[in-house]
């Protein structure tokens, strides 16, 4: 079996609280209908835990993370003592937008590996509804603590050295793509004391390349104006946590699209890594946009303002062929050796 | 052959040369455009360094019990700039698409003291160098990189072949001749960066 500990622990929100409230806490037994509801949780945790993050360096820039402290102390010796110091983290910075919330820490040994995941439970209220030969009872009930498909997280380490590993994991937020940051912000950053793995630029940066690759090698038109398509509405992504693959389904790109942006990356591991996008860098990287016509024509404009600066209307008696116009005070003319 | 020394020249042929050389193609792309940047440059710790640091004793124990797993600096990467402001400029622009676990100014402990200056970071190797038929097992998890100004390279360089690899420990006088080759390296940096700040040459772009 290969969870070999599990605590809960009953986390109240009182970040800015004078005095804090006592953590209640316990053991779960390793058997048992919640043992089989948890522990279909720590299995599907790689599947679910789909953020790489990795912890922070301290804030005088060396290898020690207080967070990655209590948890590798619960690694190494798993109690009610040592997990009551992880729900105390996650005490102190739980704001009432966030609310009550039940942690269990569960913990085990895989393929030499140790294993441990940290899963926050938020609370909700019930009915309970109780059905007998005569009558139908109803109660409100609260405090019940649900999987929520909105607000779940969780966050998951393995390694061998206490020492030296556990630095990154894998996180889950259902809230992450809330654009209320400061509700994002609450479990990656402030309670793991961590942030993508991926950073911002790297990660938009890696998207940008490869779309511009895809439509540089693509012989279907029908591919790159896809594409084109969905690099005009990306631009409403900022601050949206994504990943190349994400962008493909997001914008429903065909298979041909899909096949030729998997192909451009060095790996398939890229195709799902998450990161914040950023406008600002994907600008950087495609720039400009350029339609080239069978006529020998070349219309080159800001990617960003390409559909201001020329308008498109297809010429009717003639199907596939289009007019562009733009007006304007010439400020430059040049030649080129090269088309690109 | 120890099993250590056969493992990490396995790790060293397979992985960790081809990961350098796609991680300074990396680094060039990251610092394309940037200005006064000398060189960029990446290596992979040899097995001989890497079985010298494997050996190394604190207080008479081992100081690695997993020296695959715990020398950080299997990958080494440099970048070397003019000036010293263009140091914290690149720094600045690496932590934009690197994720690092230390970084570190390293100094002289004293003040009247002249020794290695640098500026080092332990970076997360990112995916994008990672080829998909390398051994998972074998990947490193970090890089060292060190950004430093051409005479603080130089010094750093000179200062590894003579004195850090020499056979015997340096005599007094030895000493003191390295120590007046860091201050002369580190009066040039801070002479230059007077200049460049007065001239206005550290925003140029």
């Amino acid at each position: 079996m290969p969870i070999e500990h599990i605590h809960s622990f009953l986390v109240h929100p009182s970040k800015a609280a004078e005095e804090q409230p006592r953590i209640g806490g316990t053991s779960v037994g390793l058997a048992g209908r919640l043992f089989d509801m948890l522990a279909g949780v720590y299995q599907k945790s790689e599947k679910e835990c789909n953020i790489d993050i990795s912890f922070n360096a301290n804030e005088r820039g060396e290898q020690q993370n207080d967070c990655r402290d209590v948890f590798v102390q619960y690694v190494g010796h798993p109690s009610l003592a040592s997990g009551r110091a992880i729900a105390q983290r996650l005490q102190v910075i739980t704001t009432h937008r966030s609310g009550l919330g039940l942690l269990f820490l569960m913990t085990g040994i895989e393929r030499g590996y140790r294993k441990l995941l940290v899963s926050r439970f938020p609370a909700d209220n019930g009915i309970l509804a109780e059905e007998n030969e005569r009558s139908l009872n109803v109660e409100f009930l609260e405090r019940i603590f649900m999987k929520s498909a909105t607000s779940y997280k969780a966050a998951l380490y393995s390694g061998r050295s206490l020492r030296d590993d556990f630095w990154d994991g894998q996180a889950v937020d259902k809230q992450v793509n809330n654009n209320l940051v400061s509700i994002s912000d609450y479990w990656i950053r402030d309670f793991l004391l961590s942030d993508f793995r991926t950073t911002s630029a790297a990660g938009t940066k890696r998207l940008a390349l490869c779309l511009r690759n895809a439509v540089k090698s693509a012989t279907s038109m029908e591919v790159k104006e896809e594409i084109a398509s969905a690099v005009k509405l990306s631009r409403n992504m900022a601050g949206r946590s994504t990943s190349i693959r994400d962008f493909v389904n997001h914008f429903g790109l065909s298979d041909d699209s899909r096949a030729l942006i998997v192909s451009s990356l060095k790996n398939e591991t890229l195709f799902g890594e998450r990161f914040r996008f950023s406008r600002e860098e994907f600008d950087k990287h495609i720039a400009f946009q350029s339609v080239e016509l069978d006529n020998g024509g070349i219309l080159t404009a800001e990617a960003s303002k390409f559909d201001q600066v020329f308008q498109q209307e297809a010429v009717a008696e003639n199907a596939g062929e289009f007019r562009f116009t733009t007006e304007g005070s010439i400020v430059n003319r040049r030649y080129k050796s090269t088309k690109s | 052959m120890s099993e250590l020394e056969k493992s990490y020249r396995r790790r060293y042929e397979t992985v960790l040369v081809p990961i350098a050389m796609s991680l300074e193609a990396y680094l060039r792309d990251t610092f394309s455009g940037f200005p006064r940047i000398d060189r960029i440059a990446v290596r992979a710790k040899t097995p001989e360094s890497f079985l010298e640091k494997a050996r190394k004793q604190t207080d008479g124990a081992k100081k690695y019990d997993d020296p695959l797993g715990q020398i950080q600096d299997q990958i080494g990467a440099r970048v070397v700039t003019f000036y010293i402001p263009d140091v914290d400029n690149v720094a600045e622009e690496s932590k934009k698409y690197f994720r690092s676990v230390e970084e570190r100014d390293l100094v002289p402990d004293s003040e009247k003291e002249f020794d290695y200056i640098g500026k080092h970071f332990v970076v997360f190797v990112p995916t994008d160098v990672l080829d998909q038929e390398f051994s998972a097992e074998d990947i490193p998890k970090f890089f060292e990189l060190q950004v430093k100004t051409l005479f603080q390279h130089a010094w750093a360089e000179a200062n590894h072949d003579l004195a850090y690899k020499a056979d015997e420990a340096l005599q007094k006088e030895q000493k003191r001749q390295v120590a007046f080759t860091a201050a002369q390296a580190w009066g040039a940096d801070h002479i230059f960066e007077k200049l460049v700040t007065e001239l206005g040459a550290s925003s140029q772009t």
